[in-house]
């Protein structure tokens, strides 16, 4: 996919880490003319809905974090932990860990059998863009997204020549190593033909060292220190082919390779979990229309002491999508966009749990995205999705978005924006497979969400940029699954829960040719909870807050950057968290946690050579995971990255 | 100097008059009622004891916490009494992350805390002996293919020293235990392994084996001094004299897919309650049942007229003092559950709101 405004991005192996992007800000406005020369991204089609891209700065100084670490700092996004460097799965908007799409270039990489990805598996430095989307957007990106979702892509660079290089370790103070190796590379081949790409290498060991003792505080809290390692590796190829008549063949290959091991000194006790995903993508971008086949496999295993029968989970996907984009644009600022689309996906599922035999699905979706702009005061859009799924269909599901700017002037921009959506869940692979407790009549979960925004900028100079958010939404979650202590654990669409909640965000920029500066802030309410009695006992849980949702979350960036030095904070703070859906016993306590960066750049010739020192944890506050066990406290970690570039 | 002489000596009085004061030994907030071991939800580590008095509805929850300021780190599998100690089992999810909990049952302030490395998996504790207590252990687990991987084990607690002293080899998923004059008699869970285990109170040394047949579970003494045991699905009278089998019962019903759990005797030891449910695979996998009784005099046990039209999953006991029968209700491991009380008529006394998984009980004097 190409677009104009390519040249503008920088490279996010490169340039970058220098300092801030022009993207720093979300949803640069780009004019109808610019955005429909060839694909239109489906984002495009989210008006009224608030989404977030984040900066390739963030992206470059988080390359040894996890996706699950850097959002716990995007209120808000809540993560169920299990520990650090476990499991680790997210609470979007107060919605379940199911209830958030994670797509990679375009494809739903949600583990199938549970419907969720495990964010400690993801590291940053795996795709080279990534855009938040707050509430449902099912209708643009189908099953999962009704909390949120988080769309990550893997971006062609044309705009650079040659080769570089890049080399990063870094070793933590908690006996935590990284390291990561790649090349970077464009050339153009033939005549018409440019060739870019991208090969990755990353590595970690993890063992968050924080001794064997129980860990206390002046409060009194204890929880235990819980032995691990975790040994990441992964691979990532994105390789382009650019023709000049702008048609474009992508492969994109994500390899990824995660092994926890519990009790890792004691053969005895060891409680291993390895995790295995390998996603290719191969697209072609031909005029307007996209062909697409992705394979995905994922594989689980679970074992204990000698790991000699571990059960297995085993899962391929095979998915083919046929996109057409079309527009009719009569200025630069006043136009229609219409995308049209279909895809198949064929599941394959050998899991332990399932019996013996392998179980196939097969699903279908069809979608039409309508995007009308009237003027740049006023944009909508229309979108319909229907998705089939062997054995029943989820309902069909629209969303209407309206984005409308009251107020403008040479200074000031105020607009407000509403959004109506369903969303749908189609139940994971466990969920209608596990043998006796899953239930193959299972309905699909639907949503229904329905939110206001309004989004003011401010440019008084050059030199100082603000924009000031405010979100509300409700959104009513119906058919919840729930595998019920009643029945044996028998999965049931028993529940209904409605989130609702208001989100404010700020952010401030100064430049001046010395300096830079930035302060982006976070604050989210959410109430989330039970509607529907289902038992005897339900009364004990109606309108209570659903487990691991804080009320209130703030979260904040801080960042300085003069010549060759940067300096970052990150901060955090999350309300108490119950742990019981009837509050009964002690809840998690809140907790407030910062990050913090120093990077100094050194240029060497055309190369450059970084150097990180990042703090975690500074305050080192005790806070526990799902299972009472104390996370990181305060560690140290220094990186080096070395970026190597060819000579021009 | 003189004043700093006025000044021990008024001190030594004042603590003489103490002493004194002492011997009526005040009421300690832990003396009275009876303690609700709440198993907790396993891999939340959230197992909490607490304190509901015979008559009434007040719970205080979470005592442990209360008093020490810091949470137990697991569920909870046990709790027994050695005078003025309670030993409390705890079974963290995590592999070598259990420990027992020793505090002063009259306070609950803790006194010692034997490590994960010295007891893995933890199930039942009795008070043996005015010094000592065993605790009935599974040691590490494996995978689904082969859980109890290990031989079990009895720890010997010695509440003198607050140690284990003494590790018993005992079969596989080692669990219940009943003391029988000098003797403790070990059954088992799950492993399928079909003997009684004897183990010499005295000397801590295995005497015999007994075999009963598949995953023995002990119920105890009844008013006769015969020990009863449910194993391969059958409810045996045991001598323990002789240590012989003298008699095997099934209980029968109308329902055959129906099974029987949580087997307790009354306070006089002459009837024996027990739990009796079924998934209704015709109804979605329901859990079905009622809570029945049979006296230990019957020489055919039939499950017909429940004596609790009731089903409780988190467990069955009687109060020795008042014969009331208490039974744990578990709404769900993510809620707190509720104790039934019921006379010994079966007559319904209340209800009272505990913690996640009510599941033993222990009764104080």
């Amino acid at each position: 996919m190409v677009r104009r405004t390519s040249t503008v991005l920088v490279s996010v192996l490169g340039i970058a880490l220098a300092g801030f992007s022009p993207n720093c800000y979300s949803q640069k406005e780009q004019t109808l003319c610019e955005v429909t020369v060839t694909a239109v991204k489906p984002e495009r089609f989210m008006i009224g809905q608030k989404v977030k891209d984040i900066d390739s700065t963030q992206l470059a100084q988080n390359r040894f974090t996890t996706l699950a670490n850097f959002l716990q700092f995007q209120s808000p996004i809540a993560f169920k932990s299990y520990g650090a460097g476990q499991l680790a799965t997210i609470s979007f908007r107060g919605t379940s860990s199911s209830h958030t799409a994670v797509l990679w270039n375009g494809v739903n990489i949600n583990f199938p059998s549970l419907g969720q990805s495990d964010f400690s598996t993801l590291p940053m430095s795996g795709f080279d863009e990534m855009t938040i989307q707050y509430g449902s957007a099912a209708s643009c990106v189908g099953t999962d997204a009704v909390g949120g979702s988080i769309l990550l892509r893997s971006v062609p660079k044309f705009n650079q020549t040659g080769l570089q290089a890049i080399a990063g370790v870094s070793a933590e103070s908690s006996k935590n190593y990284a390291g990561q190796a790649g090349l970077r590379f464009y050339y153009p081949v033939a005549k018409n033909w440019k060739i870019s790409g991208k090969t990755l290498f990353y590595g970690a060991d993890i063992r968050n060292d924080f001794g064997n003792d129980p860990i206390q505080n002046r409060k009194g809290a204890q929880y235990p220190v819980e032995p691990m390692q975790t040994l990441q590796k992964g691979f990532v190829q994105d390789i382009y082919a650019l023709h000049s008549n702008g048609n474009l063949f992508s492969l994109n290959a994500w390899v990824t390779d995660n092994n926890l091991t519990i009790q890792p000194n004691s053969l005895s006790l060891r409680e291993i979990t390895q995790t295995k995903a390998q996603r290719y993508v191969l697209s072609y971008n031909v005029g307007k229309t996209l062909l697409r086949a992705a394979y995905i496999n994922d594989v689980l295993d679970y074992g204990r002491a000698d790991n000699t029968n571990p059960s297995h989970t085993d899962i391929d996907r095979y998915l083919f999508r046929v996109e057409h984009d079309f527009s009719w644009i009569k200025s630069c600022e006043r136009g229609t966009n219409l995308k049209v689309g279909s895809e198949v996906t064929h599941y394959a599922a050998q899991v332990d749990g399932y019996g013996k035999e392998l179980k196939t699905e097969n699903r279908a979706e069809f979608y039409l995205l309508l995007r009308y702009q009237h003027s740049l005061r006023f944009s909508s859009s229309l979108n319909l999705r229907q998705a089939l799924v062997s054995g029943y269909n989820p309902p069909f599901t629209p969303s209407l978005g309206i984005d409308y700017r009251v107020f403008s002037s040479p200074t000031d921009r105020l607009n407000l924006t509403t959004n109506i959506a369903y969303s749908y869940r189609v139940p994971t692979l466990n969920e209608r497979y596990w043998v006796n407790l899953g239930n193959p009549a299972l309905q699909p979960e639907i949503g229904f969400n329905k939110e206001i925004g309004a989004v003011w900028k401010r440019r008084t100079s050059e030199h100082f940029h603000q924009q000031y958010s405010i979100n509300a939404f409700h959104n009513l979650i119906d058919n919840w699954t729930y595998w019920n202590p009643d029945k044996n654990y028998k999965v049931e669409n028993l529940q209904q829960v409605l989130a609702k909640g208001i989100e404010i965000e700020t952010s401030h920029r100064f430049i001046t040719a010395a300096w830079e500066a930035t302060a982006q802030f976070q604050y989210a309410l959410t109430h989330s909870s039970q509607q529907k009695a289902y038992g005897p006992y339900t009364q004990d849980i109606l309108g209570k807050q659903l487990i691991y949702v804080p009320r209130h979350s703030l979260s904040g960036t801080l960042g300085v950057t003069s010549g060759a030095w940067s300096f970052t904070v990150q901060q955090l703070y999350n309300s108490a968290r119950y742990i019981t859906f009837d509050h009964s016993g002690r809840p998690f306590p809140s907790y407030y946690l910062m990050n913090a960066w120093a990077t100094y750049q050194h240029k060497l010739k055309q190369h450059r050579l970084h150097f990180q020192l990042q703090g975690n944890n500074l305050t080192n506050t005790l806070y526990p995971n799902l299972k009472k066990n104390a996370m990181p406290m305060r560690s140290v970690s220094f990186n080096v990255i070395f970026i190597f570039n060819q000579k021009k | 100097m003189k004043i700093n002489s006025i000044l021990v000596a008024l001190f030594t009085v004042s603590l003489l008059a103490s002493c004194e004061k002492n011997e009526t030994e005040p009421l300690q907030p832990y003396d009275t009622g009876v303690i609700v071991v709440n198993s907790g939800n396993f891999s939340d580590n959230n197992g909490t004891l607490s304190l509901i008095q015979r008559t009434g509805q007040t719970t205080v929850t979470d005592i442990f916490q209360k008093e020490n300021m810091r949470s137990i780190s697991g569920g909870l599998s046990g709790y027994a009494e050695v005078n003025d100690k309670g030993i409390i089992l705890v079974d963290n999810s995590t592999a070598g992350k259990d420990a027992i909990e020793i505090v002063n049952a009259r306070t609950f302030k803790t006194v010692a805390t034997i490590p994960s490395v010295e007891i893995e998996n933890p199930r039942t504790v009795i008070k043996v002996s005015e010094t000592k207590a065993y605790v009935s252990a599974w040691d590490a687990t494996g995978d689904f293919s082969n859980f109890y991987k290990n031989p079990g084990y009895i720890a010997v607690l010695d509440l003198t020293t607050n140690k284990i002293v003494k590790k018993i080899a005992v079969q596989n998923g080692a669990e219940s235990l009943a003391l029988v004059g000098n003797e403790v008699y070990v059954g088992n869970t799950g492993s399928g392994k079909t003997i009684l285990t004897v183990i010499d109170v005295a000397s801590d040394a295995i005497k015999q084996t007994i075999e009963v047949g598949r995953n023995p579970t002990l119920i105890g003494l009844d008013a006769s001094n015969k020990l009863w045991v449910y194993a391969a699905g059958e409810l045996q009278k045991i001598n323990t004299s002789s240590k012989t089998v003298e008699s095997k019962l099934k209980i029968t019903a109308s329902n055959a897919s129906k099974s029987p759990s949580s087997f307790v005797l009354s306070a006089d030891k002459a009837t024996i309650y027990y739990t009796f449910s079924f998934y209704d695979a015709a109804d979605g996998y329901v859990q079905k049942g009622e809570t029945y009784s049979f006296s230990t005099t019957s020489t055919a046990i039939e499950a017909k007229t429940p004596f609790i039209n009731r089903l409780f999953s988190g467990g069955l006991a009687v109060d020795p003092q008042t014969g009331d029968l208490y039974a744990g209700l578990v709404p769900s491991y993510k809620q707190a559950g509720y104790v039934f009380r019921y006379k010994s008529n079966g007559t319904l006394i209340d209800s009272v709101k505990a913690e996640i998984a009510p599941s033993k009980f222990f009764f104080k004097k």
